[in-house]
Protein backbone atom coordinates (compact mmCIF):
# COMPACT_ATOMS: atom_id res chain seq x y z
CA UNK A 1 0.00 0.00 0.00
CA UNK A 2 1.50 3.07 -1.20
CA UNK A 3 1.40 6.46 1.23
CA UNK A 4 -1.06 9.16 -0.32
CA UNK A 5 -1.45 12.51 0.26
CA UNK A 6 -4.42 14.43 -0.15
CA UNK A 7 -5.21 18.05 -0.62
CA UNK A 8 -8.20 19.95 -1.67
CA UNK A 9 -8.55 23.70 -2.37
CA UNK A 10 -10.47 26.46 -3.81
CA UNK A 11 -9.85 27.09 -7.64
CA UNK A 12 -8.30 30.50 -6.54
CA UNK A 13 -5.22 30.85 -7.85
CA UNK A 14 -3.88 32.46 -4.55
CA UNK A 15 -4.31 28.83 -3.33
CA UNK A 16 -1.81 27.28 -5.95
CA UNK A 17 1.13 27.78 -3.51
CA UNK A 18 -0.02 25.81 -0.80
CA UNK A 19 0.05 23.47 -3.62
CA UNK A 20 3.38 23.54 -4.63
CA UNK A 21 4.24 23.60 -1.02
CA UNK A 22 3.25 20.26 -0.22
CA UNK A 23 4.82 18.90 -3.56
CA UNK A 24 7.99 20.43 -1.81
CA UNK A 25 7.25 19.49 1.48
CA UNK A 26 7.04 15.46 -0.26
CA UNK A 27 10.32 16.38 -2.18
CA UNK A 28 12.06 17.27 1.41
CA UNK A 29 10.83 14.10 3.20
CA UNK A 30 11.65 12.13 0.68
CA UNK A 31 14.77 13.36 -0.59
CA UNK A 32 14.21 13.96 -3.84
CA UNK A 33 16.48 16.45 -5.65
CA UNK A 34 16.20 20.03 -6.56
CA UNK A 35 15.34 19.36 -10.52
CA UNK A 36 12.58 16.48 -9.45
CA UNK A 37 10.82 18.90 -8.00
CA UNK A 38 10.98 21.62 -10.03
CA UNK A 39 9.56 19.52 -12.80
CA UNK A 40 6.73 18.24 -10.42
CA UNK A 41 5.80 21.96 -9.98
CA UNK A 42 6.02 23.23 -12.90
CA UNK A 43 3.35 20.28 -14.52
CA UNK A 44 1.13 20.50 -11.34
CA UNK A 45 1.42 25.09 -11.66
CA UNK A 46 0.72 24.07 -15.73
CA UNK A 47 -2.00 21.94 -14.88
CA UNK A 48 -3.55 24.27 -12.73
CA UNK A 49 -2.94 26.97 -15.17
CA UNK A 50 -5.18 24.66 -17.63
CA UNK A 51 -8.45 26.00 -16.15
CA UNK A 52 -9.71 22.49 -17.32
CA UNK A 53 -11.63 21.88 -13.62
CA UNK A 54 -15.03 21.11 -13.02
CA UNK A 55 -16.80 24.58 -12.41
CA UNK A 56 -17.66 25.56 -9.03
CA UNK A 57 -15.89 22.60 -8.10
CA UNK A 58 -12.31 22.55 -5.32
CA UNK A 59 -9.18 21.49 -7.02
CA UNK A 60 -7.90 17.79 -5.41
CA UNK A 61 -4.14 17.10 -5.21
CA UNK A 62 -3.20 13.22 -4.74
CA UNK A 63 0.11 12.12 -4.17
CA UNK A 64 0.48 9.10 -4.22
CA UNK A 65 4.76 8.06 -2.80
CA UNK A 66 5.41 4.68 -4.82
CA UNK A 67 8.12 2.14 -4.99
CA UNK A 68 10.36 3.75 -8.13
CA UNK A 69 8.61 7.38 -7.56
CA UNK A 70 5.65 9.53 -7.38
CA UNK A 71 2.22 9.65 -8.78
CA UNK A 72 0.33 12.89 -8.91
CA UNK A 73 -3.31 12.86 -9.90
CA UNK A 74 -5.31 15.96 -10.51
CA UNK A 75 -9.17 16.62 -10.89
CA UNK A 76 -12.10 16.35 -11.18
CA UNK A 77 -11.22 17.70 -14.82
CA UNK A 78 -13.30 18.74 -17.59
CA UNK A 79 -12.86 16.95 -21.07
CA UNK A 80 -11.35 19.70 -22.58
CA UNK A 81 -8.51 19.21 -20.66
CA UNK A 82 -8.15 15.77 -22.89
CA UNK A 83 -8.29 17.73 -26.37
CA UNK A 84 -5.38 20.21 -25.02
CA UNK A 85 -3.48 16.89 -23.85
CA UNK A 86 -3.80 15.52 -27.16
CA UNK A 87 -2.93 18.72 -29.19
CA UNK A 88 1.12 18.10 -28.84
CA UNK A 89 1.93 20.92 -30.96
CA UNK A 90 5.12 21.25 -33.07
CA UNK A 91 7.96 23.50 -32.36
CA UNK A 92 6.68 26.55 -34.75
CA UNK A 93 3.68 26.75 -32.39
CA UNK A 94 5.10 26.34 -29.09
CA UNK A 95 5.19 24.75 -26.09
CA UNK A 96 1.33 22.77 -25.61
CA UNK A 97 0.30 21.31 -22.32
CA UNK A 98 1.06 17.93 -23.94
CA UNK A 99 4.29 18.64 -25.28
CA UNK A 100 5.27 19.81 -21.74
CA UNK A 101 4.07 16.92 -19.33
CA UNK A 102 5.64 14.71 -21.66
CA UNK A 103 8.74 16.56 -20.76
CA UNK A 104 8.51 16.80 -17.22
CA UNK A 105 7.10 13.52 -16.44
CA UNK A 106 7.13 9.84 -17.74
CA UNK A 107 3.38 8.75 -18.24
CA UNK A 108 -0.05 10.82 -18.29
CA UNK A 109 -3.14 9.28 -18.15
CA UNK A 110 -6.82 10.14 -17.65
CA UNK A 111 -9.22 8.06 -15.62
CA UNK A 112 -12.74 8.17 -14.62
CA UNK A 113 -13.36 8.03 -10.56
CA UNK A 114 -15.13 9.50 -7.74
CA UNK A 115 -17.89 10.35 -10.69
CA UNK A 116 -15.18 12.67 -12.55
CA UNK A 117 -12.37 12.52 -14.78
CA UNK A 118 -9.00 12.73 -13.34
CA UNK A 119 -5.70 13.49 -14.41
CA UNK A 120 -2.70 11.06 -13.08
CA UNK A 121 0.51 12.00 -13.86
CA UNK A 122 4.05 9.25 -12.64
CA UNK A 123 7.42 10.24 -12.32
CA UNK A 124 9.63 7.93 -11.57
CA UNK A 125 13.19 8.31 -9.61
CA UNK A 126 16.11 6.05 -10.19
CA UNK A 127 16.84 6.13 -6.68
CA UNK A 128 15.96 7.80 -3.61
CA UNK A 129 18.44 10.79 -2.80
CA UNK A 130 19.28 10.89 -6.51
CA UNK A 131 16.41 11.51 -8.17
CA UNK A 132 17.32 13.02 -11.43
CA UNK A 133 14.80 15.13 -13.88
CA UNK A 134 13.26 13.71 -16.41
CA UNK B 1 0.68 30.40 -41.01
CA UNK B 2 -0.17 32.67 -38.11
CA UNK B 3 -2.49 35.72 -38.40
CA UNK B 4 -0.49 38.65 -39.19
CA UNK B 5 0.75 40.62 -35.57
CA UNK B 6 -1.98 43.30 -34.73
CA UNK B 7 -0.20 46.19 -32.56
CA UNK B 8 -0.20 44.90 -28.85
CA UNK B 9 -1.46 47.42 -26.31
CA UNK B 10 2.15 47.86 -24.90
CA UNK B 11 3.71 48.72 -28.40
CA UNK B 12 4.74 52.17 -28.81
CA UNK B 13 1.64 53.64 -30.33
CA UNK B 14 -0.53 50.60 -29.90
CA UNK B 15 -3.64 50.96 -31.11
CA UNK B 16 -6.10 49.67 -28.84
CA UNK B 17 -9.05 48.95 -30.47
CA UNK B 18 -8.20 52.44 -32.43
CA UNK B 19 -8.20 52.56 -36.17
CA UNK B 20 -6.16 54.43 -38.01
CA UNK B 21 -3.80 57.09 -36.45
CA UNK B 22 -4.09 56.55 -32.84
CA UNK B 23 -1.78 59.23 -31.67
CA UNK B 24 -3.97 61.88 -33.60
CA UNK B 25 -7.15 60.48 -32.36
CA UNK B 26 -6.10 60.12 -28.75
CA UNK B 27 -4.76 63.93 -29.20
CA UNK B 28 -7.25 65.07 -30.59
CA UNK B 29 -9.59 63.67 -27.84
CA UNK B 30 -7.60 65.15 -24.96
CA UNK B 31 -7.82 68.17 -26.83
CA UNK B 32 -11.26 68.41 -27.00
CA UNK B 33 -11.69 67.39 -23.05
CA UNK B 34 -8.83 69.62 -22.12
CA UNK B 35 -9.42 72.64 -24.05
CA UNK B 36 -13.14 72.38 -24.87
CA UNK B 37 -14.67 70.50 -21.49
CA UNK B 38 -16.08 67.45 -23.90
CA UNK B 39 -16.55 64.71 -21.18
CA UNK B 40 -17.91 62.70 -24.28
CA UNK B 41 -14.21 62.72 -25.18
CA UNK B 42 -13.16 61.77 -22.20
CA UNK B 43 -15.11 58.84 -21.66
CA UNK B 44 -13.99 57.57 -25.10
CA UNK B 45 -10.72 57.86 -24.30
CA UNK B 46 -11.26 55.61 -21.08
CA UNK B 47 -12.86 53.21 -23.04
CA UNK B 48 -10.25 53.11 -25.25
CA UNK B 49 -7.46 52.63 -23.00
CA UNK B 50 -9.33 49.85 -20.82
CA UNK B 51 -7.35 46.97 -22.11
CA UNK B 52 -4.25 48.47 -21.00
CA UNK B 53 -5.71 48.96 -17.51
CA UNK B 54 -6.98 45.43 -17.89
CA UNK B 55 -3.75 43.80 -19.04
CA UNK B 56 -1.84 46.01 -15.72
CA UNK B 57 -3.69 44.61 -13.68
CA UNK B 58 -3.75 40.74 -14.94
CA UNK B 59 -0.23 40.82 -13.73
CA UNK B 60 -0.52 41.82 -10.13
CA UNK B 61 -4.27 39.88 -9.22
CA UNK B 62 -2.21 36.21 -8.66
CA UNK B 63 -2.45 37.68 -4.90
CA UNK B 64 -6.30 35.96 -5.24
CA UNK B 65 -7.29 39.83 -5.25
CA UNK B 66 -10.02 39.64 -7.74
CA UNK B 67 -8.65 40.90 -11.25
CA UNK B 68 -12.30 43.48 -11.68
CA UNK B 69 -11.50 45.02 -8.62
CA UNK B 70 -7.78 45.93 -9.54
CA UNK B 71 -9.45 46.93 -13.36
CA UNK B 72 -11.27 49.30 -11.05
CA UNK B 73 -8.24 50.45 -9.20
CA UNK B 74 -6.45 50.80 -12.20
CA UNK B 75 -9.09 52.75 -13.81
CA UNK B 76 -8.50 55.41 -11.42
CA UNK B 77 -4.98 55.77 -12.68
CA UNK B 78 -6.24 55.64 -15.81
CA UNK B 79 -8.73 58.68 -15.30
CA UNK B 80 -6.13 60.46 -13.13
CA UNK B 81 -3.47 60.60 -16.08
CA UNK B 82 -6.24 61.44 -18.78
CA UNK B 83 -7.07 64.84 -16.40
CA UNK B 84 -3.57 65.43 -15.47
CA UNK B 85 -2.20 65.04 -18.78
CA UNK B 86 -0.32 67.98 -20.44
CA UNK B 87 -1.32 67.70 -24.13
CA UNK B 88 1.05 70.75 -25.09
CA UNK B 89 3.98 68.17 -23.94
CA UNK B 90 4.79 65.63 -26.59
CA UNK B 91 4.27 62.33 -24.71
CA UNK B 92 2.22 59.72 -25.80
CA UNK B 93 -0.99 59.37 -23.62
CA UNK B 94 0.25 55.32 -23.02
CA UNK B 95 4.01 56.28 -21.90
CA UNK B 96 2.39 58.77 -19.24
CA UNK B 97 -0.87 56.19 -18.38
CA UNK B 98 0.91 53.18 -17.68
CA UNK B 99 2.80 54.47 -14.81
CA UNK B 100 -0.15 55.95 -13.43
CA UNK B 101 -2.26 53.26 -13.67
CA UNK B 102 0.62 51.01 -11.64
CA UNK B 103 0.82 53.41 -9.53
CA UNK B 104 -2.51 53.13 -8.43
CA UNK B 105 -2.79 49.70 -8.00
CA UNK B 106 0.96 49.65 -6.07
CA UNK B 107 -1.19 52.18 -3.33
CA UNK B 108 -4.16 49.87 -3.72
CA UNK B 109 -1.57 46.96 -1.93
CA UNK B 110 0.15 49.42 -0.13
CA UNK B 111 -3.05 50.54 1.39
CA UNK B 112 -4.33 46.73 2.25
CA UNK B 113 -1.02 46.06 3.98
CA UNK B 114 0.08 43.82 1.24
CA UNK B 115 3.84 44.85 0.64
CA UNK B 116 5.04 43.38 -2.98
CA UNK B 117 8.52 43.13 -1.77
CA UNK B 118 9.30 39.97 -0.73
CA UNK B 119 10.90 39.95 3.48
CA UNK B 120 14.85 40.70 2.93
CA UNK B 121 15.56 37.24 4.82
CA UNK B 122 13.84 35.14 2.21
CA UNK B 123 15.07 37.10 -0.88
CA UNK B 124 18.66 36.30 0.94
CA UNK B 125 17.85 33.05 1.50
CA UNK B 126 16.55 32.49 -2.30
CA UNK B 127 20.30 34.19 -3.69
CA UNK B 128 21.78 32.18 -1.53
CA UNK B 129 20.22 28.82 -2.65
CA UNK B 130 20.71 30.05 -6.19
CA UNK B 131 24.25 29.70 -5.63
CA UNK B 132 24.41 26.95 -3.44
CA UNK B 133 22.55 24.89 -6.22
CA UNK B 134 25.36 25.61 -8.69
CA UNK B 135 27.96 24.80 -5.75
CA UNK B 136 26.41 21.45 -5.09
CA UNK B 137 25.68 20.47 -8.51
CA UNK B 138 29.07 20.43 -9.42
CA UNK B 139 30.32 19.35 -6.20
CA UNK B 140 27.75 16.32 -6.37
CA UNK B 141 27.50 15.85 -9.87
CA UNK B 142 23.73 15.37 -9.53
CA UNK B 143 20.49 18.01 -8.22
CA UNK B 144 21.09 18.46 -4.98
CA UNK B 145 18.08 17.71 -2.81
CA UNK B 146 16.00 19.79 -0.24
CA UNK B 147 17.93 18.38 2.82
CA UNK B 148 21.02 18.97 1.59
CA UNK B 149 20.38 22.78 0.29
CA UNK B 150 19.17 22.92 3.79
CA UNK B 151 22.48 21.66 5.61
CA UNK B 152 24.33 23.97 3.40
CA UNK B 153 22.75 27.06 3.56
CA UNK B 154 22.15 26.28 7.57
CA UNK B 155 18.20 26.84 7.68
CA UNK B 156 15.44 24.39 7.94
CA UNK B 157 13.84 22.07 4.89
CA UNK B 158 10.82 24.42 5.56
CA UNK B 159 12.90 27.22 5.07
CA UNK B 160 14.48 26.30 1.65
CA UNK B 161 10.93 25.47 0.42
CA UNK B 162 9.58 28.57 1.67
CA UNK B 163 12.45 30.93 -0.16
CA UNK B 164 11.76 28.56 -3.18
CA UNK B 165 8.37 29.49 -2.96
CA UNK B 166 9.54 33.22 -3.21
CA UNK B 167 11.13 32.04 -6.29
CA UNK B 168 8.03 31.43 -7.70
CA UNK B 169 6.11 34.48 -6.42
CA UNK B 170 8.74 36.11 -8.20
CA UNK B 171 8.68 34.63 -11.56
CA UNK B 172 5.23 35.37 -11.84
CA UNK B 173 5.60 39.08 -10.60
CA UNK B 174 8.43 39.20 -12.80
CA UNK B 175 6.52 38.86 -15.89
CA UNK B 176 6.09 42.76 -15.80
CA UNK B 177 10.34 43.02 -15.77
CA UNK B 178 12.83 42.73 -18.54
CA UNK B 179 13.21 39.61 -19.60
CA UNK B 180 16.90 40.53 -20.67
CA UNK B 181 19.66 40.80 -17.70
CA UNK B 182 21.86 38.54 -15.16
CA UNK B 183 20.94 36.85 -11.80
CA UNK B 184 20.99 39.75 -9.93
CA UNK B 185 17.61 41.16 -11.20
CA UNK B 186 15.97 43.18 -9.20
CA UNK B 187 13.80 41.35 -6.51
CA UNK B 188 11.38 43.65 -6.64
CA UNK B 189 10.17 43.99 -10.29
CA UNK B 190 7.27 46.64 -9.48
CA UNK B 191 10.10 49.35 -8.99
CA UNK B 192 10.99 49.00 -12.00
CA UNK B 193 7.76 49.73 -13.77
CA UNK B 194 6.41 52.24 -15.79
CA UNK B 195 8.45 51.69 -18.98
CA UNK B 196 6.92 50.02 -21.83
CA UNK B 197 8.65 46.86 -22.05
CA UNK B 198 10.85 45.77 -25.51
CA UNK B 199 9.51 42.42 -25.62
CA UNK B 200 6.65 43.53 -26.63
CA UNK B 201 7.69 45.42 -29.75
CA UNK B 202 6.34 43.96 -32.70
CA UNK B 203 9.25 43.11 -35.12
CA UNK B 204 9.17 41.52 -38.52
CA UNK B 205 10.40 38.38 -37.60
CA UNK B 206 7.81 37.74 -35.24
CA UNK B 207 4.59 38.76 -36.84
CA UNK B 208 5.03 35.08 -38.69
CA UNK B 209 5.04 33.29 -35.00
CA UNK B 210 2.11 31.65 -33.75
CA UNK B 211 0.29 33.42 -30.91
CA UNK B 212 1.96 33.11 -27.48
CA UNK B 213 5.77 32.47 -29.09
CA UNK B 214 5.88 35.79 -30.26
CA UNK B 215 6.05 37.75 -26.73
CA UNK B 216 8.90 35.46 -26.57
CA UNK B 217 12.63 37.04 -26.85
CA UNK B 218 15.30 35.18 -28.64
CA UNK B 219 16.86 33.72 -25.49
CA UNK B 220 13.66 32.26 -23.71
CA UNK B 221 12.90 31.07 -27.20
CA UNK B 222 16.22 28.91 -27.07
CA UNK B 223 15.19 28.27 -23.33
CA UNK B 224 11.52 26.59 -24.28
CA UNK B 225 13.83 24.72 -27.30
CA UNK B 226 16.08 23.38 -25.28
CA UNK B 227 14.04 22.11 -22.50
CA UNK B 228 10.77 20.81 -24.14
CA UNK B 229 12.02 19.85 -27.93
CA UNK B 230 15.76 18.78 -27.15
CA UNK B 231 14.57 17.64 -23.49
CA UNK B 232 18.05 19.17 -21.82
CA UNK B 233 17.76 19.53 -17.82
CA UNK B 234 17.80 23.32 -16.24
CA UNK B 235 21.39 22.48 -15.12
CA UNK B 236 22.19 21.37 -18.26
CA UNK B 237 20.79 24.65 -19.70
CA UNK B 238 21.99 26.62 -17.41
CA UNK B 239 25.57 25.31 -18.58
CA UNK B 240 25.15 26.01 -22.08
CA UNK B 241 22.93 29.69 -21.57
CA UNK B 242 26.05 30.40 -18.90
CA UNK B 243 23.02 31.64 -16.65
CA UNK B 244 22.12 30.32 -13.37
CA UNK B 245 19.70 27.20 -12.82
CA UNK B 246 17.36 28.71 -10.88
CA UNK B 247 17.27 31.73 -13.54
CA UNK B 248 16.70 28.99 -16.24
CA UNK B 249 13.89 27.87 -13.72
CA UNK B 250 12.69 31.64 -13.63
CA UNK B 251 12.81 32.47 -17.60
CA UNK B 252 11.04 28.80 -17.75
CA UNK B 253 8.07 30.37 -15.89
CA UNK B 254 8.28 33.49 -17.03
CA UNK B 255 8.29 32.04 -20.56
CA UNK B 256 5.11 29.96 -20.30
CA UNK B 257 3.34 32.27 -18.13
CA UNK B 258 3.80 34.85 -21.10
CA UNK B 259 2.77 32.78 -23.23
CA UNK B 260 -0.55 31.67 -21.77
CA UNK B 261 -1.47 35.52 -21.06
CA UNK B 262 -0.79 35.92 -24.88
CA UNK B 263 -2.75 33.20 -26.27
CA UNK B 264 -5.77 34.21 -23.45
CA UNK B 265 -5.66 37.96 -24.70
CA UNK B 266 -5.80 36.65 -28.39
CA UNK B 267 -8.99 34.39 -27.22
CA UNK B 268 -10.47 37.18 -25.81
CA UNK B 269 -10.20 39.55 -28.84
CA UNK B 270 -11.31 36.86 -30.96
CA UNK B 271 -14.33 36.36 -29.14
CA UNK B 272 -14.94 40.42 -29.14
CA UNK B 273 -14.33 40.45 -32.73
CA UNK B 274 -16.49 37.49 -32.83
CA UNK B 275 -19.45 39.02 -30.86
Amino acid sequence: MSDRIRLTFPRDESYHGVARLVVGGLAARLSFSFEYLEDLQLALDSLLANGAYQAGSDVTLELLVEEDGVEMCVGPVTPALRTDLERRLDESEGVGLGRLLATLVESVEIESRDGGEWLRLAKRTPSRGVAASA
Amino acid sequence: MAPPREAHPFSRGGCLGVSATPERTDRELLRRYHHDGDVEARERLIEQYLPLVRSLARRYSYRGEQLEDLVQVGCIGLIKAIDRFDVDRGVELTTYATPNIIGEIKRHFRDKGWSIRVPRGLQELNVKLSKLIEELTVQLERSPTIPELAKAASVEEEEVLEALETGQAYSTLSLSAPSSGDDNEDLDPLESLGELEPEYEVSEDRAVLAPGLRVLDERERKILHLRFYDGLTQSQIAQQVGISQMHVSRLIRRSLEKMRAEIATDTTDSELRAS
